[in-house]
């Protein structure tokens, strides 16, 4: 809401300018958000008015005389629209346009020009430059034209909470303006000179829907004569951000300004039977023609309100074509309307019209100010269009008239606030508000006018006590800690835990979109998964790319990948730990379970390219140390098994499975995969279920005393078939291995020239210790006892 | 004997003078040290002398024994001083060259700034809990006190799964949750993920809000003043103000915008705070009783506060951050800065 400072004056005085009203504004809650001049700095412009124009005698244009108050002056002038009578604002030689132009007397085809008769845009005023301005009749020629159009104006650009739709008016603002400056708040008058046959001769008003019309009231008003409204009234309707258009409409405007209250004007003469219903579309009525000349989609629930015969009006959102004021117009049907706020909402937003009227009625708006409106703009038609106010007005009220009382604990308000306001300082705060305080009895009563729909409960004047008691004023204390220690749950710091080691081993975490495009779950071959396409999607996406909750994070690790490998960072180290969205019956009956996740993405180099380093790529085994790294913080007892997800390399991929639960899928990514989101480099990636992680204990460390006895070292290298896993051997010589054995280190995996073809050289390293000293003896028994066993049950040989 | 030993010792110096090396000095020494050596020599012949002579003489040998010794020691040393100087010399290393860092990565920036603000309400008492990202109409909204038709609940802001369901416009629903299986006191804060359906350069239809919540007997605005106030200096220094505004929420009465002086220009005026001194950085309030009496609280017993921060507007102003977009684009470029 643009606020006029210059119009607010006509309401209150006001003791400070307009910064330390904006501050003053700001912290009773009405937020300010920008302070702006009205208009250009303009100087050496005045209003004039054009006495006689005749011909230029070697030129297309015209020669005026122009009288600006004090001298009559020669202008030259190419303005078609330049004519004796008209007042127009005249630029004198020292002025500085704000297009730059600096006027100077000039020689023009031989008659010397004393100034400038100036458009609209040649002032920075608007756009239009096909004239001449016209400035209105009731402008004093002479005047300073930025005093005569009021443009050292200061306009407040206010921001209104939604449950305050009496701060959509000027007197709503000057009401608080008038509360925190101690200064009373001025009405405008509201005698309105009745005259002739009485409305319900003239009309009838019939509403259908009270439920969507509440409150309907009628005046009408003959013999209006159209015209341009006067300037007074135009610089306050621009310094609002409206443009002036006639007088009828302009009053209308300018009372919804003032009180808040949206007007309509109808053009009485045509109207069908020049009468009112209010009513929803009949079945046929499927199209309607706006005062804007747009054509629009009727809907059932839309309320209209209508002549005998047809729709003349979208109620509270905009008027018809049909029946709009024009410059025939003599008669005029007043509307001042209660509407239902829900129902403005719902059709404003259907056919995308957000007019000054539905935002007022949107928020829900006082059902008595029609009749405050309605006076008004009835007063302003007979006062400047010479309009007859037919005698009463037609109301047809359904509204709930009952006066809200409140009670409030004077004592409760300081124990609220922790503060120690007197009772009559309370008391003086809600009276100037126009709230009744009834203080006879405890608690008090209060009774609040029907303006001040938002104030409900004690809670809701507590807070306009606070309000304008000051917020600043309040006292900071701390409250008493009865609740112990802080603390996050454990499973959000085991997440952070989590964080922070994989930070430590070298990745960067990442956060990505919940939701995704469905087409990224076919980009990484997961769509046939029935459990990952089963995704819950949103009703009204932004976009197709974040339509559906993700099932799994794969797919956006993979884009983060390939976004970066594109603006060349091909080393890539990265995790996200985040949520996917599991529904068990889609469309959604139930809440979803929302299971954490942990995703890894390596791909690239795996070391910082440096001088004493070779260069090595990462591969499928540090993606493996990586998982075995996360599940090393948790007490689980799991088994690596081969994979088969098609996002993976089929022989390059593998799944963690504890107690039949998967924990973790991770492979090489599919080469297919791999070019789809144009990896040059081979890319390695992981999901870790983390619930089932987070479930697991942490393991404690338990001491155990350190050794007394030196250990003895043995190395082993075998040959064995090709395709024997390596776990097997381990599986088998752990088991051989006996109680002296104590560790098994695999320090080379060798397959080429020295060794026949299908076969592979497996060299181990073992540990054998005790609680004594070994002897060489029984360490080699025992090593010769491992080997037999490689040997009989894989056919190894000793290298 | 006499004399030969004074002959032995005067060679066995001599020769010392000589040595040059470790190799030739150890010869040295089992030349007249070692078991075959002169010295041992010259003990093993003390047999062939009168007994009465053989103390004195003996004592003469011991003592070359012992001369020598010390003199081979010092002069080991003194070659090894040598030999260390040598290998000092020689060793350097352009140190100006790029040592080996760890790898090291880092923690996204929104996990930062949460984590700061997790600690600090965490050492004032505070628990830290979660809620479900897929909501009910009824905990983001109707509980809330944000009845059906409130312009909040638009089709423009919040994302709709169906009628009932809908992705969290606000962390605000953990505060019914925690209430409804808690009596007071309670005292949490609900960091998460919200989505709303707005996307520029300052809004991400998904983005993370820090809730917070007290509940207790007694519990007054300026309490809540007290609470802002001790968070803002912890996070944005001890000369850090704060104003509180009159607002509007819905699940708050009364409400209170809470500015922060500029941790830019500490409050003189520049671009980011738009020449006001002021950052506007918190919405919070007194828990509108509405809602407590919804989950079964006693209003006539306890009252409480709540408070809520977005985390991508305080990662912004604290690291500079002109575009909100950069925190989900995830541009390695970008991550690296927060190592």
């Amino acid at each position: 809401m643009k606020v006029s400072y210059h119009w607010l004056q006509d309401y209150t005085s006001i003791p400070w300018g307009p910064e330390e009203l904006a501050d003053k504004l700001t912290m009773a809650g009405i937020e300010v958000e920008s302070i702006e001049r009205l208009g250009p700095e303009l100087s050496h412009v005045y209003v004039g008015q054009i006495v006689e124009v005749e011909p230029h005698p070697s030129a297309d244009l015209s020669v005026c005389r122009i009288d600006v108050g004090s001298q009559v002056l020669t202008v030259v002038c190419g303005a078609p629209n330049a004519r004796a009578g008209i007042k127009v604002p005249v630029a004198l030689p020292g002025a500085v346009l704000p297009n730059g132009m600096s006027i100077k007397e000039a020689d023009l085809h031989g008659v010397i020009s004393y100034g400038m008769a100036c458009s609209e845009q040649e002032l920075g005023l608007g756009d239009d430059h096909s004239g001449v301005m016209e400035l209105p009749d009731d402008a004093q020629v002479g005047q300073d034209l930025a005093a005569a159009l009021g443009l050292d104006d200061q306009v407040l650009d206010v921001s209104v909470y939604a449950n305050r739709p009496d701060l959509m008016s000027m007197l709503g603002i000057a009401r608080e303006v008038a509360v925190l400056s101690g200064t009373t708040l001025k009405y405008p008058s509201l005698e309105v000179p009745e005259d002739g046959p009485s409305a319900a001769e003239l009309t009838s008003v019939t509403v259908e829907d009270t439920d969507k019309c509440p409150r309907y009231c009628a005046r009408v008003i003959s013999g209006v004569a159209m015209k341009a409204s006067p300037l007074w009234m135009q610089q306050r309707l621009r310094a609002a951000g409206m443009r002036p258009i006639n007088i009828v409409v302009d009053i209308t405007n300018f009372v919804m300004l003032e009180t808040g209250q949206p007007l309509h004007a109808f053009d009485y003469d045509q109207l069908t039977e020049n009468r009112i219903v209010v009513r929803t579309p009949a079945a046929g009525e499927k199209k309607f023609v706006t005062l804007d000349g747009v054509e629009r989609e009727l809907t059932e629930d839309m309320l209209m309100i209508c002549d005998a015969e047809k729709p003349v009006c979208i109620g509270g959102v905009m008027g018809g074509a049909n029946s709009e004021v024009t410059d025939q117009t003599r008669t005029i049907l007043l509307e001042a309307a209660n509407f239902k706020a829900a129902n403005i909402r719902r059709t404003a937003r259907k056919l995308a019209i957000s007019s000054e009227a539905a935002a007022r009625f949107e928020k829900g708006i006082d059902p008595e100010a029609t009749i405050l409106a309605i006076n008004r703009a009835a007063a302003l038609l007979a006062e400047l269009a010479g309009g007859k106010v037919a005698k009463g007005i037609i109301d047809v009220n359904h509204a709930d008239a009952g006066r809200r009382v409140i009670t409030l604990r004077p004592e409760r308000v300081n124990q609220l606030l922790g503060t120690n306001i007197a009772r009559n300082v309370m008391a003086e705060i809600l009276s100037r508000l126009e709230l009744e305080v009834d203080q006879s009895a405890e608690p008090w009563q209060v009774w609040i006018p029907s303006f001040r729909r938002d104030l409900e409960l004690e809670c809701d004047l507590i807070e306009e006590i606070a309000r304008f008691w000051g917020y600043d004023q309040i006292p900071v204390t701390l409250p008493a800690n009865k609740s112990g220690a802080g603390g996050a749950t454990r499973e959000m710091s085991l997440i952070d835990q989590l964080k922070v080691k994989l930070v430590g081993a070298g990745l960067n975490e990442i956060l990505t979109y919940s939701f995704v495009s469905r087409q990224r779950l076919e980009q990484a071959n997961l769509d046939h998964l029935p459990q990952l396409r089963e995704m819950i999607a949103l009703a009204n996406p932004l976009t197709e790319d974040h339509s559906a909750m993700r099932t799994t994070l794969l797919p956006s690790l993979l884009e983060c990948a390939s976004y970066n490998v594109s603006r060349q960072q091909e080393d890539l180290a990265l995790f996200e730990i985040g949520a996917v969205y599991l529904a068990d019956k889609l469309p959604l009956q139930n809440r979803p379970a929302e299971e954490r996740r942990l995703a890894l993405l390596l791909t690239g180099g795996r070391t910082p390219r440096h001088w004493s380093v070779e260069a090595k790529a990462y591969d499928f085994y540090d993606l493996k140390g990586l998982v075995e790294y996360v599940l090393a913080d948790f007490k689980l007892d799991y088994t690596w098994e081969k994979g088969s997800l098609p996002i993976f390399h089929p022989g390059r991929q593998g799944r963690v499975v504890a107690d039949g639960q998967i924990i973790a899928v991770m492979g090489e990514v599919h080469p297919e995969v791999q070019k789809t989101y144009r990896l040059p480099e081979r890319a390695y990636l992981a999901e870790v279920y983390l619930e089932r992680l987070l479930r697991a204990e942490k393991p404690v460390p338990v001491f155990q005393p350190l050794p007394k006895y030196p250990a003895i070292d043995r190395d082993m290298a075998v040959l064995v078939d090709e395709e024997i896993p390596v776990g097997l051997l381990v599986e088998q010589l752990q088991q051989a291995g006996g109680s002296l054995l104590r560790a098994i280190d695999i320090f080379d995996v060798y397959q080429g020239k020295q060794i026949a073809q299908g076969k592979k050289s497996v060299a181990f390293s073992f540990v054998f210790q005790a609680d004594r000293n070994l002897t060489d003896e029984e360490v080699n028994e025992q090593l010769n006892s491992m080997y037999q066993t490689l040997h009989k049950k894989f056919g190894a040989q000793l290298r | 004997m006499e004399a030969s030993i004074q002959a032995v010792r005067a060679r066995a110096i001599e020769e010392c003078s000589q040595v040059e090396n470790l190799e030739e000095l150890q010869q040295l020494r089992v030349k007249f040290l070692g078991k075959k050596g002169e010295v041992t020599q010259l003990l093993r012949g003390l047999g062939g002398i009168p007994a009465e002579q053989r103390p004195v003489v003996g004592q003469m040998v011991n003592n070359l024994k012992s001369e020598l010794e010390q003199l081979y020691d010092e002069k080991q040393a003194q070659l090894e001083r040598l030999i260390q100087q040598k290998r000092l010399q020689e060793e350097t290393l352009d140190i100006t060259l790029p040592g080996r860092m760890p790898r090291s990565g880092a923690l996204h920036p929104l996990t930062l700034v949460l984590n700061e603000i997790k600690q600090i309400f965490i050492a004032m008492g505070y628990k830290v809990v979660e809620g479900p990202e897929i909501e009910t109409d009824y905990y983001n909204f109707e509980a809330l006190n944000i009845p059906k038709d409130h312009p909040a609940r638009d089709m423009q802001d919040t994302f709709y799964i169906t009628e009932d369901f809908l992705l969290r416009s606000q962390t605000s629903p953990v505060q019914i949750h925690v209430m409804e299986r808690q009596e007071p006191p309670v005292r949490i804060i609900a960091p998460g993920k919200v989505y709303r359906a707005d996307s520029d350069l300052t809004h991400s239809p998904m983005f993370h809000q820090v809730e917070g919540l007290l509940v207790d007997e007694g519990i007054t605005f300026a309490d809540l003043k007290g609470t802002l106030q001790a968070f803002a200096e912890a996070m944005f220094g001890p000369e850090t103000r704060t104003r509180f505004r009159p607002s509007y929420f819905p699940f708050t009465e009364p409400s209170a915008e809470v500015d922060v002086s500029c941790i830019i220009c500490r409050g003189r005026g520049c671009r980011v705070c738009s020449n006001t001194g002021w950052l506007e950085i918190l919405g919070s309030g007194m828990v509108d009783p509405r809602v407590l009496a919804k989950v079964g609280y006693d209003v006539d017993k306890v009252s409480g506060f709540a408070f809520g921060m977005g985390i991508e507007r305080i990662a912004m102003l604290k690291y500079g951050i002109n575009d909100i977009r950069l925190f989900y684009i995830n541009d390695h470029r970008f991550l690296n800065q927060f190592r």
